[in-house]
């Protein structure tokens, strides 16, 4: 068993991980470490081989491990030490890691301070509970797109795919270039819950049947799957009865929805919000234990990777400065309170000092809406999407005009032009 | 008349645009499209839609099965399905660095399939 005192430590090594560690090499943390369980830097994205990665990072289009190359080049470059093959498997409040590697066993490490880039995770059959049999040929669409992508294997040929997120509609294009039969995108919700492109470029440029309203009932089949039956719902989310249909399929992916992977931050007593599933943050992405901070998709599940790169570069950089005495461990601040139409804030807390970028989802689409930041901001909005997140920037000029002893501010998405 | 239905992918509202053709193949008029820079869109989604192909090629003596690979640019809708198969009958051998060209001028299309990422032995 080694000891090993590091500056910064960060957990994960997928697009939030390099962007903390190379922004808190940058900011002048010296030992700054990157933990990875797998053989190479970079997570998920290597087998995300699609592209539309970069467009707002790079202003260009690149696919997932293009994207992750850009990162790889740089970290390597930046002297951050990457530690593949190595698991973090717990955290304790005072920010001692123990981790696990093949070549140097278990390792205890005590940061100054940790930047936590898990990133999420897939739900799966369990949270649905869908009866049935428990035949091969059921996946979660991510598990799929590791076995085409990335294995060489084609989970099946006649697949059904129950949610409507990215994941679940690029599988749905993926497959189908690969000579599989995509029967139809499985939607409970009366709108897509991905992005629009996705929705053109992967399921109308293929033919392929997008069932709203809809969800998977049954699945029929014992050593493989053989059918699925799906039957449409109300606006309660109630199947109405007679309305089922069996669709004939040897494969099921579910693409139902990602949540932030926070076993680690749970074991440091990180306070997680249970909107969104990850660390309660401030504006400088520090969790509510001082010295650890977090950013991406362990913060809250992104539908663009820029997003990811820019959020953990605020976690990596406040990473760095609180070594250096720059920062406070924990700045008193201004809560931010989901208002009409929306599900949460990110950060939860701002300190009301300085410019600071805002993401937001909202509950429900829209359209023809106005965001209320207080009394200080308002911004017309044609249409929003709880698939596609809202990014708001407040400049100082507008943070000045907060009320002396502000302690709370209710973010509104309001109907505009509505009587 | 005919009519094209296209969904512009601008911005969230995602604007169902309706395209009307005339008899002699000529774009007629446009509706459904709430800003100029949709129309524009939409416009060049019916002349000549064009996508970016993303796939992989399978290796040889290397302990990665697959490559990754993607055209430079974006090539016409209707030559994605022909290129997979053009992908499909290909093989590669290590070393390969990313942003080399696996297959050039893929289908005519004068673009270049490249890989996204590196291959070593």
């Amino acid at each position: 068993m080694s000891l090993k005192n590091v500056d910064v430590a960060v957990i994960g090594s997928g697009p939030a991980g390099m962007a903390a560690a190379i922004k808190a090499k940058e900011t002048g943390a010296e030992n700054v470490v990157i933990m990875e369980r797998a053989e190479q830097l970079g997570g998920l994205l290597h087998q995300c081989i699609h592209n539309g990665f970069g467009l707002l990072y790079f202003k260009e289009d690149l696919t997932g491990p293009e994207y992750a190359h850009r990162f790889i080049e740089k970290l390597m470059d930046s002297g951050v030490k990457p530690l593949l093959e190595t698991m973090a498997i717990g955290i304790s409040p005072d920010r001692e890691i123990i981790a696990v590697s093949s070549r140097e066993g278990y390792i205890t490490f005590r940061p100054k301070s940790i930047v936590l880039a898990m990133g999420c995770r897939e739900r799966t059959r369990g949270a649905l509970n869908i009866p049935g049999t428990r035949p091969a040929g059921i996946f979660t669409a991510g598990t799929a797109q590791r076995l085409v992508n990335i294995d060489g294997f084609i989970p099946g040929k006649k697949v059904v795919i129950l949610g409507s997120g990215d994941i679940g509609m690029i599988m749905a294009r993926r497959l189908t270039l690969e000579g599989a039969k995509v029967e139809g995108v499985v939607e409970i919700l009366p709108y897509v819950g991905g992005l629009i492109r996705n929705q053109v470029q992967c399921l109308h440029d293929f033919n392929i049947p997008l069932l709203l309203e809809c969800t998977v009932t049954q699945i029929h089949g014992e050593e493989r799957v053989e059918a699925v039956t799906i039957a449409m719902v109300d606006t309660k989310r109630k199947l109405i009865a007679g309305t089922e249909k069996q669709i004939e399929c040897d494969t099921l992916l579910l693409s139902v929805g990602l949540i932030p992977e926070n076993e680690l931050s749970q074991m440091a007593g990180v306070k997680l919000d249970p909107i969104t599933g990850g660390p309660i943050v401030n504006e400088i992405r520090q969790t509510s234990v001082p010295g650890i901070f977090a950013g991406g998709n362990v913060v809250h599940v992104h539908d663009l990777v820029d997003n990811v790169s820019w959020e953990s570069e605020i976690a990596g950089q406040s990473a760095a400065e609180l070594i250096h005495g720059r920062r406070k461990s924990w700045e008193r601040g201004i809560t931010l309170k989901p208002g009409r139409n929306i599900k949460y804030i990110v950060p939860h807390t701002i300190s009301g000092k300085r410019e600071v970028t805002l993401y937001m989802r909202v509950n429900e689409p829209e359209e023809d809406v106005r965001l209320k930041v207080g009394t200080i901001v308002t911004k017309a909005l044609r249409a929003v999407k709880p698939a596609e997140m809202l990014k708001l920037e407040l400049s100082s000029a507008q943070l000045s005009k907060l009320g002396e002893g502000t302690t709370e501010i209710v973010i509104d998405c309001e109907k505009r032009g509505g009587r | 008349m005919s009519q094209v239905n296209i969904i512009c992918v601008g911005c969230p509202l995602g604007c169902a645009a309706t395209l009307a053709i005339g008899d002699d193949g000529k774009l007629a008029a446009i509706t459904g499209c709430k800003c100029k820079a949709g129309q524009k869109y939409v416009v060049k989604e019916y002349k000549n839609p064009v996508r970016v192909l993303t796939g992989t090629i399978v290796t040889q003596d290397s302990a990665r099965p697959l490559l990754p690979v993607r055209t430079a640019a974006p090539i016409p809708k209707a030559k994605l399905l022909p290129g997979m198969k053009v992908l499909a009958k290909t093989r590669i051998k290590p070393p390969v660095m990313i942003g080399d060209v696996i297959i050039s001028n893929l289908l005519g299309t004068r673009v270049s399939v490249v890989a996204t990422s590196d291959l070593l032995a």
